[in-house]
């Protein structure tokens, strides 16, 4: 079977041949795997593309994440300066701002003069938004005229019998972004309402982004929300001010025709009921104890069939700490879970760590190579009837 | 809780940060100690904040704005607290280590300490081996805190320890990330580590005995 119907199949409900197995990496690891200039890596389309690919053919994922998209194929006019530092590289820009571009982490990215703090201000919001917001103070630029050229050219050097998923940023993440994470998370104690119409204008925004992925030739689109789990919010402020938000993204997504599934980190083993309640098709993450709180087969019983589950090895204790034996005992674990409910996909909880060593990485493909089809799983059937018609 | 502070407790527990300053304000001002303030009203309502967070009855939003209440009825204490000599429960830096940049976990513990009634000297992000060592030397801390959300970074806290440790300093230190765990602790040479912010005050509270 091929790896993008591999990944189709266990999305919709269907029966694989397999397990399918499809880890999102940190760029670290990446970075740490290809031997590529790190600067080069982040900014050139085609360093990053032939990457992703690269990794994809190394592990044998049944499909790729594509993390970025609006890479400027002539980003290098914006360098005033390169040179090497203490673990890394650095460019300094036009504007005069500098990156710092570590071999085995994010960019660092130094601005010439700190932001002034934002009005707490729905108007302010724009209706496009041209970035990603990466990580505390990085964002990437979003080039308007070439948003989603990167999908074009992953599919083009993967080819059409690997999936290929594309990611967006929650709401939620632009909002704390645009107002800072403290004062985001007080904002919505404040003056919910105002936080709301922000939201409501976020969502907007990406929303579109999403829309433009889907004319792609991709599989599914992830919505990366890290801050939405029970390390930082309520089940109450869940529903409040991610649910609605999310679920505007869902359905831009879902009415192309493509599933959209949410990843958030550390615990959300509370919530599940409520992701459910977004309308995605998937989850990914499910970080499990002590990372997370997700139980995957409690998971597993919670949403009843009604989304895939992507997930849920833990990268850190398991494979970055954890002996083979252990490892191949978690690994194993999670596989005959999946069998047994079904709509399942191997992967990490969280990203694979920088330093993992690529042979983890090869006893889990060793591992969910040699496993067997169940003939029926517990959600299967029911599955089949409602999303493979 | 004493009953004289309820309606300051409440307030302070409810995040309003104007009302808490000015009942704070009118507690000094009809006669109240500023430790008495602190002590018997601030001090305990910050700890039920703690506890319901760690219990996952209230949640980051929560904490935020009652440590914001907090910070305002301190601006009318501190310049009278500093006048009659108080001494907090002690002293606490916190840096995020070098490479990392993360700050989230950091600002809480920091947070949680000071609603403690500990004093929190914040050295920020990336900090080099060298930035704790100057930190340690200048502010004198019962307790060093060192945070790291990244597998990478984390690495690094035994850079931190071993360089404090051969320029003579045998501060306890404490680390923590998600990343991090009691296994990790002990390998480094650290004095602990802590789950959440909650976790963290508790340590610090062990680590200080007269805390």
């Amino acid at each position: 079977m091929k790896p993008r119907r591999r990944m189709q199949l266990a999305m919709s409900g269907g029966r694989p041949d397999r397990t399918p197995f499809m880890c999102q990496m940190s760029i670290g690891h990446m970075l740490q795997q290809l031997n590529v200039a790190a600067a080069d890596f982040w900014c050139d389309p085609r360093v990053f593309a032939d990457g992703l690919v690269r990794l994809q053919r190394q592990y044998g994922f049944d499909g790729i994440l594509v993390s970025l998209h609006g890479h400027d194929p002539e980003w290098r006019q914006n360098i005033r300066e390169r040179f090497p530092t203490d673990g890394g590289e650095s460019i300094r820009w036009n504007d005069g701002s500098v990156t710092f571009f570590p071999l085995d982490d994010l960019p660092h990215h130094t601005p010439v003069s700190e932001p002034e703090p934002r009005e707490i201000d729905p108007s302010l919001i724009p209706k496009e938004i041209d970035y990603i917001p990466v990580s505390q103070g990085l964002h990437f630029h979003v080039h308007p005229k070439h948003a989603f050229d990167i999908l074009h050219r992953v599919r083009s050097l993967a080819g059409s019998d690997v999936a290929i998923h594309a990611e967006v940023t929650s709401p939620f993440d632009y909002f704390l972004d645009w107002l800072g994470h403290e004062r985001g998370l007080m904002v919505l104690i404040d003056d919910p309402l105002t936080a709301s119409l922000m939201l409501k204008k976020f969502a907007a925004g990406v929303a579109v982004i999403a829309d433009g992925m889907c004319r792609e030739d991709i599989d599914a689109i992830k919505i990366s929300s890290p801050f939405a789990g029970a390390g930082f919010l309520s089940r109450s402020h869940y529903e409040e001010f991610i649910l609605p938000h999310e679920r505007t993204v869902v359905e831009a997504i879902q009415r192309t025709g493509i599933p959209a599934y949410l990843h958030t980190c550390g615990a959300i083993g509370d919530r599940l009921d409520l992701m459910k309640r977004t309308g995605a098709r998937g989850l990914e993450c499910l970080d499990p104890p002590p990372i997370g709180s997700t139980d995957l087969e409690e998971a597993f019983r919670i949403l009843g069939g009604s989304m895939f589950v992507k997930g849920n090895v833990d990268p850190v204790n398991t494979l970055l700490l954890a002996s083979d034996a252990q490892m191949r005992e978690d690994v194993c674990r999670r596989i005959a879970l999946g069998k047994k409910y079904g709509r399942f996909i191997l992967s990490t909880a969280c990203s694979i760590a920088p330093h993992v060593p690529k042979e983890k990485i090869l006893m889990m493909r060793s591992i969910v190579e040699q496993d067997q089809p169940r003939k029926r799983t517990i959600f299967g059937k029911k599955a089949v009837h409602r999303h493979d018609t | 809780m004493t009953p004289e502070f309820d309606e300051l407790q409440t307030a302070l527990i409810g995040g309003n940060h104007v009302r808490t300053a000015e009942m704070t304000q009118s507690f000094v001002t009809s006669g109240a100690t500023p430790q008495d303030i602190l002590e018997k009203g601030l001090l305990p309502a910050m700890q039920v904040v703690g506890r319901r967070f760690r219990d996952g009855e209230v949640f980051l939003p929560e904490v935020l704005v009652a440590a914001r209440a907090m910070k305002s009825a301190m601006a009318v204490l501190e310049p009278l607290l500093a006048a009659a000599k108080y001494q907090s429960k002690g002293k606490v830096v916190l840096g995020t280590v070098k490479g990392d940049v993360h700050d989230i976990g950091k600002n809480l513990v920091g947070v949680m300490l000071r609603g403690a009634g500990f004093e929190v000297v914040d050295i920020g992000t990336g900090c080099a081996a060298e930035k704790f060592v100057d930190a340690v030397r200048k502010h004198q801390p019962h307790v060093l805190g060192l945070s790291a959300l990244l597998t990478t970074t984390m690495t690094y806290m035994k850079t931190v320890i071993d360089t404090l440790r051969s320029s003579g300093m045998d501060v306890p230190v404490i680390v923590g990330g998600a990343p991090v765990n009691a296994e990790f602790a002990q390998q480094i040479g650290a004095a602990g580590t802590a789950r959440t912010a909650g976790d963290a005050v508790e340590l610090v509270h062990r680590l200080i005995p007269q805390a």
